[in-house]
């Protein structure tokens, strides 16, 4: 039998791929997922199939085959959109050619009651010992070694760069517009997995496999239920030692449930037992998308917050006062500047700015201030990580300010996140920033909630490692 | 599911050392005045019926004298009869004292993870405030600790080292109490911490 993590390998480097259901029709699944696999510039052998294909027919100008029994050829990967009637006798056919493993993006099984022919393509798959990923899935992505088995088209779907976080997603919706919205922040993708209802591969499998995977150095988790609990928790268990597992949890209201027959069953639901999960196998846990793409952007490009104090500076005075709060809400605190560095901002700046945390620089603030601010106090011992209000609304802030974040922000070991609420202008710099590794974020908020989960992923990591976790008070 | 009878839980709970207030059956009225000795003690109905004995009515605190018990036992029997059937249990009385807290420990078997174990602010306030922490058993020292640590209560209930200690040496007990038994549900509500101990009062297992 194809091993679990093997079959990943093959579904993520395939030498060669079989898409069933292939077509010219441009309505069709297969047609999308074939031409996706040519858009992404996938560089391995291509096989389109289709029953209704004639002998010598081409598909979007590939050589195509009528059953994957014609292709005389070894296939790593089968790749089946046909209706779900058919995936049956299709799977049978995969196991004569001897493909390593599969993936079912056809839906119509389980989720729309029909259980037993869902059942019926587990017995074939045991039989030729072959692994299935799905039905009722998107398959994988993985834009370094150009693999894309999605039914969506490139122009509907932005891509995401290449990247160091992996995606799974129980459900296509939330992989899809996860997706699309990570080729717009400032991180890219390592893996993409939806595994749809899970049949073979499930949660344990991807855990498994992500926590061996090189390339991944963070991993972002859509769940609904999963199927092996204890086997699940023991997994996350030992990924979340090497990487930080950020969950979404969908389905988090205990609605239906019966009558309690005690005072703790009806205290501790279902989404109350995952959450116990969550807190003693180290999982982030995320509370909403946004939450989903702000710990995961600070997790890929920042090191771990090691402490509780984050200096604020700010060229705006209430949205440093804002920024306090939040700091505060989250269960930070802000630090009192060592006397060194007093010493150096009170010669660095302007008069009219006050010497103690937040920092607030002014209005008119320009490059020159954010350097001398934030070189100074990256170095004060007293301060674990920064979080600089970059208003480009204001007169002295321009793309020199944020070359000036960008600068710090690479080179310092401590964590930093931006601020940086605002329209179009805004935007431009909040891209420039986030493509060379520095978080921005819309609001003091989701800052301050993405850098508590930076600290608390710390402290867990840190007692479970063995090593009592210091954190400085 | 059902319920355990009240003695043989109070049995399970002393094999694990985990201690409950001293409690009998009665059938009669003068049992309970044999009881007493001349002491306060609460007399109960219980029944499988009546998940709030509280709210039912079906819990008399401190009572003490002949004449008490005998119209205590005739209400009670009164209040309990259209829960039938029903059992009538007396239990000691811990004194009164402004001091004493109430919490609940409990647990209950989660179809994807097993045993879950749970710790609370207890008696009437469980369901009103919700303050409580929940982990998967088996537990570690270290998880009994943050279960503590977790609760809005725990400057009330666990004050000194003593007392958070001692919550933790009950909540891994009844970690290895439920893994090693068929318990579908668990209620230890309340708990009451007192005089430097603690008694559990009322105990629910479901099987």
């Amino acid at each position: 039998m194809t091993s679990k993590y093997k079959s990943f390998e093959y579904m993520m480097h395939p030498k060669s791929v079989a898409i069933i259901g292939a077509s010219n029709n441009p309505d069709k699944v297969g047609h999308i997922i074939t031409q996706n696999y040519l858009d992404v510039g996938y560089s391995g052998k291509l096989y389109p199939v289709n029953i209704n294909v004639e002998k010598g027919g081409k598909i979007i100008g590939i050589d195509a085959y009528k059953s994957i029994l014609d292709i005389k050829e070894d296939i790593d990967l089968a790749v089946i959109a046909v209706p779900a009637k058919v995936v049956p006798k299709i799977l049978e056919e995969c196991g004569l050619a001897k493909v390593k493993t599969t993936i079912i993006v056809s839906g119509g099984f389980a989720e729309v009651g029909e259980i037993n022919l869902q059942e019926s393509l587990l017995k074939i798959s045991n039989k030729h010992n072959f692994t299935i990923l799905g039905p009722n899935c998107l398959g994988v992505m993985d834009p370094k070694s150009r693999v894309d088995t999605l039914f969506l088209p490139t122009f509907k779907i932005d891509r995401p760069r290449i990247g160091g976080v992996s995606f799974a997603s129980q459900s296509g919706a939330v992989g899809s517009s996860v997706l699309d919205m990570i080729a717009n922040e400032g991180f890219g993708l390592a893996k993409f997995i939806s595994y749809g209802n899970a049949i073979d591969i499930d949660e344990v499998d991807i855990l498994e496999y992500l926590e061996k995977d090189n390339d991944t150095k963070v991993i972002i988790f859509y769940i609904e239920g999963v199927k092996r609990g204890k086997e699940f928790m023991k997994a996350a268990k030992s990924t979340s030692i090497k990487k930080p597992i950020i969950v979404i949890k969908g389905g988090t209201t205990n609605a239906g449930a019966g009558a309690a027959h005690s005072h703790t069953a009806s205290l501790a639901g279902s989404y109350e037992a995952y959450e116990a999960v969550f807190k003693q196998t180290g999982i982030i846990k995320a509370d909403s998308l946004d939450d989903i793409l702000d710990f995961a952007k600070i997790f890929e490009t920042q090191p771990l917050l090691k402490g509780k104090r984050v200096a604020i500076i700010t060229n705006g005075g209430g949205v440093g006062v804002l920024a306090t709060d939040s700091i505060y809400n989250n269960g930070l605190i802000q630090p009192e500047l060592a006397d060194k560095s007093k010493k150096q901002l009170r010669e660095s700046m302007p008069p009219i700015v006050n010497i103690k945390l937040p920092l607030d620089m002014a209005g008119d603030a320009n490059d020159k201030r954010f350097n001398d601010a934030l070189n100074i106090i990256s170095n004060d011992p007293n301060v674990d990580a920064i979080m600089a209000v970059a208003l480009f609304q204001t007169p002295g802030a321009d793309s020199r300010v944020a070359a000036s974040l960008i600068h710090f922000g690479t080179l310092m070991k401590k964590p930093m996140v931006v601020v940086s609420p605002g329209g179009n202008y805004t935007k431009a710099h909040k891209d420039m920033m986030e493509s060379s590794g520095i978080p921005v974020y819309p609001s003091p908020e989701r800052a301050a909630r993405a850098l508590a989960a930076l600290l608390n992923y710390y402290e867990y990591k840190s007692k479970n490692e063995g090593k009592p976790a210091r954190i400085k008070r | 599911m059902k319920l355990m009878d009240y003695i043989e839980a109070h049995a399970l709970l002393e094999k694990y050392k985990i201690k409950s207030i001293e409690s009998r059956y009665i059938s009669n009225s003068g049992e309970a005045i044999k009881f007493s000795d001349g002491k306060p003690i609460v007399m109960k109905a219980l029944s499988d019926k009546a998940l709030h004995k509280t709210k039912s009515g079906l819990v008399a605190l401190n009572i003490n004298g002949e004449n008490q018990i005998k119209k205590t036992f005739e209400s009670l029997k009164e209040k309990a009869a259209k829960y039938k059937p029903y059992k009538m249990i007396i239990q000691k009385m811990i004194q009164h004292n402004s001091e004493n807290k109430e919490i609940i420990v409990g647990g209950r078997e989660d179809p994807q993870f097993g045993k879950l174990v749970l710790i609370g602010l207890g008696g009437i306030y469980v369901e009103a405030f919700k303050d409580f922490s929940l982990r998967v058993c088996p537990i570690s020292k270290n998880d009994a600790e943050a279960m503590i640590g977790e609760l809005k209560s725990k400057d009330i209930i666990a004050k000194t080292e003593e007392e958070k200690k001692m919550l933790e040496e009950i909540l891994l007990k009844t970690s290895s109490m439920l893994v090693n038994n068929d318990i579908k549900e668990l209620d230890l509500n309340p708990i009451i911490l007192h005089d430097g101990t603690y008694h559990a009062v009322d105990i629910r297992i479901l099987k």
